[in-house]
């Protein structure tokens, strides 16, 4: 299932980021909590959460945990580090930024 | 930004376990396939629908993994393991491929190397960039002792006191240091042997930064005044070679059989401020007389014999520097000329008006070697990159022959889903292992060509060579950079081939004559291959006529049979009064020898490059304004014309009687007579003298032929022979044997000889006369035997490049060779018809490359003699040979083709 909306390029980072920004999430959960949230326009397969997930790992932003998911299934939990959490913030205000000004190119042209 | 690197590190060295993203994968399924149950299908369509959305788990895998941060090299590795596999099942090609590009590199890299050291390497010194060479253009009235290297227009020599008063009055160095180079005669244990010396300020090492290796180094305090300074410093090389590295600190060795204490060994790596130069002793320049003891240099501001190196004061610009100098000096410079013999206002404004000095950067040192290295190695590098070129288009078009049979297997593989840059990646990987494993051999072969090539090129001549055979970092980046360059170039190659092929069209066309593109590169390497070795086969040809011409050169007398040697006895401590004599009981003694048939002595060696010339006044010739008659000067033996075979053309030779004491007589040859008379018998009885030194005036009482004096190379100059019995002061001679024994015997009397005439006498460079003229030739002996060595080495590499090229496109064309049979071909059409597309090919390549070589060759013509950059007979060579290679290596493959039997060349494929 592809994506219905093309993300754009990085937001699916910033997405992750703040799904697990409340509490730890594992794979599954945080596709299926970005699909619900935003009605079905966000579908993300298998083939770019687990590269994008593994990818922040190692580079520091999250960090990985065997858990225990709500069905009593071993399940890799995913939860920000601090340097996840300042990059969240970074990237949420660059996001504010950059929808502000396309949104007054928008209105004002 | 570190932490995230850090994090980034600790994967790299710890990776994901395979198990883990296997459960993690499987967790996300299960969970899909739960979803699909929760709403309502049946088990079998909830797990078709959840593995149709997961999608291939493999690719999942493998997309996890490429996000590993130590992925990159992984995958390098496994590309790198598979082009080994590939290579080994092909090693009759990869053993031409490494063997091709380790010629190629080790030869660059050899050549690098040389070029590197001469023009490019800093000296072994503090801070060398702070270091400038100093030199000055104006007048220098009086004596100019110089090793060459002058700038044009500029001199490099200064005199001592000009030195003095520059040290000690300028605010622009940290450090102004004096070096004159000189050959001295050393006893050390009872044996004398010559060696080159350096005088030296006593700040040398000081602001050199140049630590000892033993005992202490020269300092300040160790130049005082003129004689009182009798201590050395030896360099590493000669401590270690020379000496066994004995305790010498505090030892007393002789100089000229004075003796001077050792007080100390230079570091090892230091030769000189001047490169080239390897001395094995460095003495206080206070000590000029005991070095040159015909020579009073000290006091005296008109000679200009000591070159200049200063360290500029950190902050100053070159332009402060310059300015603040030339002040100075011009200040200098103006007391200094009213002591001047020539007062004239024309002299005041040469001395003054038109004087500057200059400030080079000097961190390389000053040469006098390096302009003269300059053009032949820049001329071999140019060879040798064509080599290179040569190596990589052959490596090039054996990848291209055998990427083309590979056809079907890069078809599968991108049928299997490879992208075009993974199979790029694949062929470059495999370009680099080839690359990588030539650069390896290369490498090793290099330091020894090179120490070949050094001890070739140093010859006969005493002393360190001024090369090492060490390769530095820079030539190790050099190579490396070349490698991954040439690399990268003949991997392309296939590379082009293959770049999103259509990929029905590569699996229909197993049989076909190959893809348009492909044969026009193929061609192209053909042409390249055949432009660049006619370019090196020319060049080879220019340099091995020039150096057979320059061989055959007759210098006006009979260079066979003819040993020479130096001789000089103030080296073994006779003080210049006793010289003279004690030269002459040489001669003596030497044409007593058995086989000897004459004996004659000079002080200005024949074909050795060495000149010794001056102005002279001759009396019944008014010079033309302005000027300058700058002739040879000779002292010589009252036998030496004779010995040497110079033909009298008037009046007579020197004789027994005109001894010390009797009227000063002089032997000119045919251009001096030409010059300054209307005919030879005119020349007689006239009188030459240098001027301002009535002591010279001698009367011509004979006319010689003349002969090539410098070199074979250069024409002959006029000329003023005087005996060394009767000239002003006493000097160092050059022995000429005329003997007819062969060399060695001859040597080894001669030796006895002079040992029976005193034992520290020392004999130097002992050699047969056509051995010295080689000497003189090495620089053209060198470019011709690289320049040969590279056009053997152009033309193999031509013919395995052409051959295997041509192999395959035959082979290619089996079944259109079979059709023409079938149709009522004969063999010999059919090869005719393939070594006809060859030959076209090749001539037309021919017809481009001569105006290229010729255009190419023009920038060389200042090292050729004898032979035009255009020499028909030469290129008409260079075009014969590749013709035949060409031609065999086309005839080879269609001699194989048209022996195909015509059915079974149709049921291929």
């Amino acid at each position: 299932m592809p994506p219905s909306a093309d993300l754009l390029q990085g937001t699916l980072d910033m997405l992750i980021l703040r799904a697990i920004a409340l509490q730890p999430e594992h794979g599954w959960a945080i596709a299926q909590r970005i699909q619900q949230v935003s009605n079905n326009v966000l579908q993300i397969g298998q083939g770019s959460l687990y590269p994008a997930l593994h990818r922040l790992e190692y580079k520091g932003w999250i960090r990985a945990q065997w858990g225990t998911s709500e069905n009593n299934r071993k399940a890799r939990f995913y939860s920000l580090t601090a340097a996840g959490r300042k990059q969240l913030d970074t990237e949420l205000a660059n996001w504010d930024r950059l929808m502000g000004a396309i949104n007054l190119v928008l209105e004002r042209i | 930004m570190l932490r995230e690197w850090l994090s980034r590190f600790r994967f790299f060295l710890t990776g994901k376990k395979r198990v883990d993203v296997d459960e993690e994968l499987q967790f996300h399924l299960d969970r899909a396939i739960e979803a699909n149950l929760a709403a309502g299908m049946s088990a079998a369509e909830a797990q078709r629908q959840a593995g149709i959305a997961f999608g291939s788990r493999e690719r999942a895998r493998e997309q996890c993994r490429e996000q590993v941060p130590r992925w990159l090299l992984e995958s390098l590795l496994r590309d790198l393991r598979y082009g080994l596999r590939g290579l080994g099942r092909n090693p009759g090609f990869a053993t031409v491929a490494v063997l091709t590009l380790a010629l190629g590199i080790g030869a660059n890299t050899t050549i690098f190397s040389l070029l590197d050291q001469a023009l490019m390497r800093a000296l072994p010194v503090r801070d060398p960039g702070q270091l400038v060479v100093l030199s000055f253009a104006g007048s220098n009235p009086g004596h100019h002792h110089s090793e060459g290297g002058d700038t044009p227009g500029r001199i490099h020599e200064f005199s001592y006191p000009m030195y003095r008063n520059l040290r000690d009055k300028n605010t622009v160095f940290h450090g102004l240091i004096a070096v004159a180079p000189k050959s001295v005669g050393v006893t050390w244990n009872n044996r004398a042997e010559p060696v080159p010396a350096e005088m030296v300020s006593g700040n040398y090492f000081e602001a050199l930064g140049v630590r000892p290796a033993l005992g202490r180094l020269l300092v300040a305090g160790d130049e005082t005044t003129a004689g009182a300074d009798a201590v050395a410093v030896l360099s590493f090389d000669y401590w270690k070679n020379h000496l066994a590295q004995a305790p010498v600190a505090g030892k007393t060795l002789l100089v000229n059989g004075t003796p001077f204490t050792i007080v100390g060994v230079a570091a090892p790596g230091f030769h000189s401020v001047v490169w080239g130069h390897a001395p094995a002793l460095f003495v206080p320049i206070t000590m000029q007389h005991v070095v040159e003891p015909e020579w009073s240099l000290l006091d005296d501001a008109q000679s200009y014999w000591i070159d200049l190196v200063g360290r500029v004061a950190p902050g100053l610009t070159p332009a402060q520097a310059t300015s603040s100098l030339n002040a100075l000096w011009l200040s200098l410079r103006a007391a200094e000329f009213p002591l001047l013999r020539d007062q004239s206002a024309k002299a005041r404004k040469e001395f003054l008006n038109q004087a500057h000095i200059t400030l080079d950067a000097g961190a390389r040192g000053f040469s006098p070697m390096r302009e003269s290295v300059r053009m032949p190695l820049t001329i071999v590098m140019g060879m040798v990159l064509l080599v290179a070129g040569m190596a990589v288009v052959n490596v090039a078009s054996l990848l291209l022959v055998r990427a083309a049979s590979r056809a079907r297997e890069f078809s599968v593989r991108f049928a299997l889903g490879a992208t075009s840059g993974q199979v790029l990646r694949q062929l470059i990987a495999e370009g680099m292992l080839l690359g990588l494993a030539g650069a390896a051999i290369g490498l090793l072969l290099a330091p020894q060509a090179l120490r070949l090539l050094i001890h070739w090129m140093s010859g006969q001549s005493a002393g360190e060579p001024a090369f090492s055979a060490t390769l530095d970092w820079r030539v190790l980046v050099f190579t490396m950079i070349a490698t991954l360059v040439a690399s990268l170039l003949f991997s392309l190659a296939p590379a082009m081939q293959f770049r999103n092929p259509d990929l029905a069209q590569s699996l229909k066309q197993q049989s076909g004559t190959g893809a348009g593109g492909s044969l026009k590169f193929r061609r192209t390497c053909v042409a390249l291959q055949i432009g660049c070795s006619l370019m090196l086969i020319v060049a080879a040809g220019l340099f091995v006529r020039t150096i057979q011409n320059l061989r055959h050169v007759n210098p006006g007398f009979e260079t066979d049979h003819l040993l020479s040697f130096s001789l000089d006895p103030q080296l073994a401590g006779y003080s210049p009064a006793e010289t003279a004599a004690v030269e002459q009981r040489a001669l003596d003694a030497v044409s007593g020898l058995p086989g000897v048939h004459a004996v004659g002595a000079t002080n200005d060696p024949d074909l050795a490059d060495d000149e010794t010339t001056g102005d002279v006044k001759v009396t019944g010739y008014t010079p033309k304004p302005d000027e300058i008659v700058d002739i040879e000067l000779p002292w010589v033996s009252d036998h030496y014309l004779q010995a040497l075979g110079v033909p009298l053309v008037a009046g007579r030779y020197f004789q027994a009687s005109d001894t010390a004491t009797a009227q000063k007589v002089a032997i000119v040859n045919e251009s001096f007579a030409r010059h300054f008379f209307a005919n030879n018998g005119a020349a007689l009885g006239h009188h030459v003298s240098r001027p301002n030194r009535p002591g010279s005036d001698a009367m011509i009482v004979g006319v010689v032929r003349d002969v090539k004096h410098a070199s074979v190379r250069e024409p002959a100059i006029s000329t003023n022979y005087t005996l060394f019995a009767q000239a002003e002061r006493p000097t160092g001679l050059t022995y000429y044997v005329r003997t007819w024994q062969p060399p060695d015997v001859a040597a080894n009397s001669i030796r006895a000889a002079i040992a029976n005439l005193d034992a520290k006498l020392i004999v130097s460079d002992l050699v047969p006369m056509k051995e010295q003229i080689d000497e003189d030739l090495t620089s053209e002996r060198t470019i011709a035997l690289l320049a040969a060595a590279f056009g053997v080495l152009a033309t193999l590499l031509a013919g395995i490049g052409l051959y295997g090229i041509l192999a395959y496109s035959i082979a290619q064309r089996t079944r259109e060779i079979g059709i023409r049979m079938a149709l009522g071909a004969r063999r010999s059409t059919v090869i005719r018809l393939i070594v006809r597309e060859v030959m076209l090919l090749a001539g037309g390549t021919i017809v481009v490359t001569i105006p290229l070589a010729v255009l190419a060759t023009r920038a060389v013509r200042t090292q050729l003699f004898g032979v035009s950059t255009a020499d028909p007979t030469t290129y008409g060579a260079a075009i014969l040979v590749i013709c035949l290679v060409a031609a065999f290596a086309g005839w080879m493959p269609a001699r194989r083709a048209a022996g195909v039997d015509p059915a079974r060349a149709l049921r291929t494929d």
